[in-house]
């Protein structure tokens, strides 16, 4: 009865440590949030969330598709320069087509669209290259991220293409949406921010991404293609097409955050966007995503985003500097995947 | 160097449920190949490796000359003079031969690496096998015989005693065997102990001194090669096989499902026609290396081929990739289950519907409820024993993992199932299960092509064989008139 009883509890406690372990991520993200909101102050408000979910939205809806990427077993790198050049074909088109007289919608509409079809392209140009010709992500998309800086630099001229936008695009990146009056009493009254758009773009580009990847043939194939290419290609599932899809995808998000940071600092330039794809990768991994293929979520990325988004502005709060913050982020980084390397070892 | 001997008396190696090894007293010679032959399973591995120091025995004891030996690692056992080269090649394919002969213990002078010793010596090394292999060539430019002799070298580089070799021709092709065969009589004119393990009893008279044959886990006698026929050693391996025969209740229709014309692969298989009829089990036997799998793989696009033209049903198809045949009504389940026919870290829900996802999905959208209908329907037709449909492929049995393999085909619903040894690596009680899953779906009109090495399972389960040698189908076998011994004879002929 002793030696049962004994058991019993070992098995417990060994259960709450397997649940602490597959929540790793949750929990400690909630012990930080606890932690500020006791110890520092305006960290718990409102506009701070806001500012939180503004400033990191621009990276997080990229990091929706880099875990889309790394999941497939790929990798791109290439994302921050895609950011600088749609900014920059954007301004650029705003600035010379309305020059040559053009409606200054229409032409923001075009720029837009060009930067929509060159994300096309490059996702194109990933997949091909590394599925036909078997070369490593790694190397393909690096040599995008500097072509492609080089292009944005050449496509702006080498300067910032500033104040060429028009209102409703900077809305996309700076815009906030009211909160209607009676939820603002409900919250006590007095004045509160709205939400920031890229905010509102991140739930929606996050709900999409969390369902393409849970409940479609194509998100399935994903996981499958990421877990054993050569298995998901044997079962009749079309490994090529599947990586082409995530490589285009996250161009297209890259895109979205293009026009939306440029729209929030109110310019094009080829230097938006440098570094972006490790941050990206970063919230990925923080996130519980296997940098080896086939295990990842969406959700953990999300939370992956918060989480990195709460350090910077805890920090920020705390008067930390800049560098101090880089060392900082650099450990959690690294304690992530300590957690989510020995995660693996359990389970395997 | 004088006469000496690596004996085991009374060796016996249990594992749960089974005794591999019983009661072996076996001795070998120095200055003599010595072969070990038996078919899979028999205990030559579990023997080879209690001699390396990779396992220790249950009982019994293994001495080299007076000396009792006892081993806790492979690397105490590589001190006294026993080492191995084992079928994987360990050779790193990027460095020079003398690199890796000397891998981690290049000779040093003043803490630097002396590289003129080092290919000195390996030349050396070569020199005493009687091959001319450069030293400083890069490993990966060498060919396959060419690799073998330098994993021997290397072996060779410790001053062993006894060298015990795995299979070294396996990978080889015929010409190659030969100038391998060299090196080894090189080898034991030095006066070492060779143990060389195989199952090509081909190679026997033309290398072995001695042979000793294991059957089941018995050593059913050492003989001297000089002295034997090539019969008696085939009785010795397989004894009075009693083949289990399969349900009568079978009924193969007359109607052809499946005609193979004239498909080839370059360096792979030529030619290859037959028939497939509905119903029925056709096994295809053939040596390690004869195209067995290759000719599958043609089969279910999942490899280009050459030349020739698969009809299912009366519909031609030429060179069509493995989602055309899928769609046919082929399905397959790979060589390599963990390699090739299952996703390791995902869950058995998920590994029973990745051939199946059009079918448990609307439009692009999965149906959830389906997908667990499907999955649940193999786990229990199947009879896949597993605490839930949630956990890992990798943490099932070789048998259950063989069998979410199948199961994630036959929630296809195919015509045609063809199996790539489907048995290596599982138990008996799960390879009987298998087979009658094979039955059960030739009941339901399903054909099956079943590939396997172990020929007493194409006698048990086929109602045809076709047998393969070279890349060619050179005969057509019914099992009811052919014993086990023959059906051997045949795939080996020409050998």
């Amino acid at each position: 009865m002793g030696i049962l009883s004994a058991q019993k509890t070992l098995f417990n406690r060994k259960k709450i440590g397997v649940f602490l372990l597959d929540h790793a991520i949750e929990v400690i993200l909630f012990t930080l949030i606890l932690a500020l909101a006791l110890g520092v102050n305006n960290f718990m408000t409102w506009s701070n969330w806001m500012n939180i979910l503004r400033a990191n939205s621009l990276k997080g809806v990229i990091a929706f598709g880099m875990t889309m990427v790394i999941v497939a077993g790929l990798i791109d790198l290439s994302i921050g320069s895609t950011v600088a050049l749609a900014g920059v074909i954007t301004a650029r088109c705003c600035r010379d087509l309305t020059a040559g007289g053009m409606d200054l919608t229409t032409a923001c509409l075009i720029g837009m669209g060009l930067s929509l079809v060159m994300a096309l392209v490059i996702g194109w140009f990933h997949g091909f290259f590394q599925h036909r010709a078997g070369m490593p992500p790694f190397i393909v998309t690096l040599v995008t991220l500097n072509a492609l800086y080089g292009l944005a630099g050449m496509v702006s001229e080498g300067f910032p293409i500033a104040n060429q936008f028009p209102d409703w695009f900077n809305f996309l990146g700076g815009g906030r949406i009211p909160i209607p009056g009676w939820i603002v009493n409900l919250l006590g009254g007095g004045k509160i921010d709205g939400i920031p758009v890229p905010a509102v773009v991140l739930i929606v580009s996050f709900f999409i991404v969390w369902y393409f990847m849970g409940y479609t043939t194509t998100g399935r194939a994903i996981y499958a293609t990421g877990g054993n290419p050569e298995s998901a290609r044997l079962s009749g599932i079309n490994v090529g097409r599947t990586k082409m899809i995530c490589f285009i995808a996250v161009q297209i998000l890259a895109v979205i955050s293009g026009f939306m940071t440029s729209g929030q600092l109110l310019a094009g330039s080829f230097s938006f966007g440098r570094g972006w794809e490790l941050d990206a990768i970063a919230a990925t991994v923080i996130g519980g995503t296997s940098m080896n293929g086939g295990i990842g979520k969406v959700w953990g990325t999300l939370l992956g985003v918060i989480f990195m988004g709460v350090i910077s502005n805890g920090m920020t709060l705390l008067n930390f500097d800049i560098y101090t913050q880089y060392v900082v982020r650099g450990f959690i980084m690294f304690l992530a995947v300590l957690i989510s390397s020995y995660q693996a070892q359990i389970k395997a | 160097m004088s006469d000496f001997n690596i004996r085991a008396e009374h060796l016996t190696k249990d594992y749960p449920g089974t005794r591999a090894l019983d009661d072996i007293s076996i001795s070998f010679q120095s200055g003599k190949v010595n072969a070990l032959v038996g078919k899979n399973g028999s205990g030559k591995s579990t023997l080879v490796k209690i001699f390396a120091g990779a396992i220790s025995s249950s009982s019994g004891d293994i001495f080299l000359n007076e000396e009792k030996l006892t081993f806790n690692s492979t690397s105490e056992a590589n001190a006294k003079g026993i080492v191995t080269v084992y079928q994987e090649m360990s050779l790193v394919p990027g460095l020079s031969v003398a690199e890796n002969i000397f891998l981690g213990r290049l000779p040093k002078k003043n803490s630097i690496i002396d590289w003129k010793k080092a290919y000195k010596m390996a030349g050396d090394l070569l020199q005493k096998m009687k091959v001319d292999i450069d030293p400083h060539e890069t490993v990966k430019r060498l060919s396959m015989w060419q690799m073998q002799v330098v994993e021997i070298s290397k072996a060779l580089s410790f001053n062993p005693k006894v060298i015990m070799l795995d299979e070294p021709t396996s990978a080889l092709a015929q010409n190659e065997v030969q100038s391998l065969f060299d090196a080894v009589r090189a080898l034991r004119d030095q006066g070492v102990v060779v143990i060389y393990v195989t199952h090509k009893l081909q190679e026997l008279p033309q290398i072995a001194d001695t042979v000793s044959v294991l059957r089941d886990g018995k050593l059913m006698g050492t003989v001297q090669m000089k002295e034997v026929e090539h019969k008696d050693i085939i009785d010795m391996m397989f004894g009075e096989v009693k083949v289990q025969s399969r349900p009568r209740d079978i009924e193969v229709k007359d109607e052809i499902i499946m005609e193979v014309n004239g498909l080839s692969r370059e360096g792979w298989y030529q030619d290859v026609h037959f028939q497939l009829k509905r119903g029925e089990v056709l096994g295809i036997a053939g040596m390690l290396g004869s195209g067995r799998t290759e000719l599958l793989r043609g089969i279910f696009g999942a490899d280009p081929v050459d030349a020739g033209e698969i009809i299912v049903e009366g519909k031609t198809y030429k060179n069509a990739g493995l989602r055309e045949m899928k769609k046919a009504g082929i399905g397959l389940t790979p060589e390599n289950r963990k390699l090739e026919g299952l996703i390791l870290i995902h869950s058995v829900l998920d590994n029973l519907c990745y051939a199946s996802m059009n079918l448990t999905s609307h439009f692009l959208f999965e149906d959830k409820p389906m997908r667990k209908l499907f999955a649940n329907k193999q786990v229990s037709e199947l009879k896949i024993k597993i605490p839930g449909i949630n956990v890992t492929a990798q943490s099932l049995s070789g048998g259950n993992q063989q069998k979410v393999v199948v199961g994630n085909w036959l929630n296809t619903s195919p015509k045609i199932m063809l199996y790539d040894e489907p048995t290596r690596g599982i138990d008996v009680n799960a390879k009987q299960e298998l087979f009658a899953i094979m039955w059960a779906q030739a009941r339901k009109g399903i054909s099956t092509v079943f590939v396997s090495t172990e020929l007493e399972e194409l006698l048990e389960v086929c109602h045809r064989i076709l047998i393969m040698r070279h890349g060619r189908i050179v005969e057509e076998v019914n099992p009811d008139q052919i014993n086990i011994n023959e059906l051997y004879e045949i795939c080996m002929r020409g050998e």
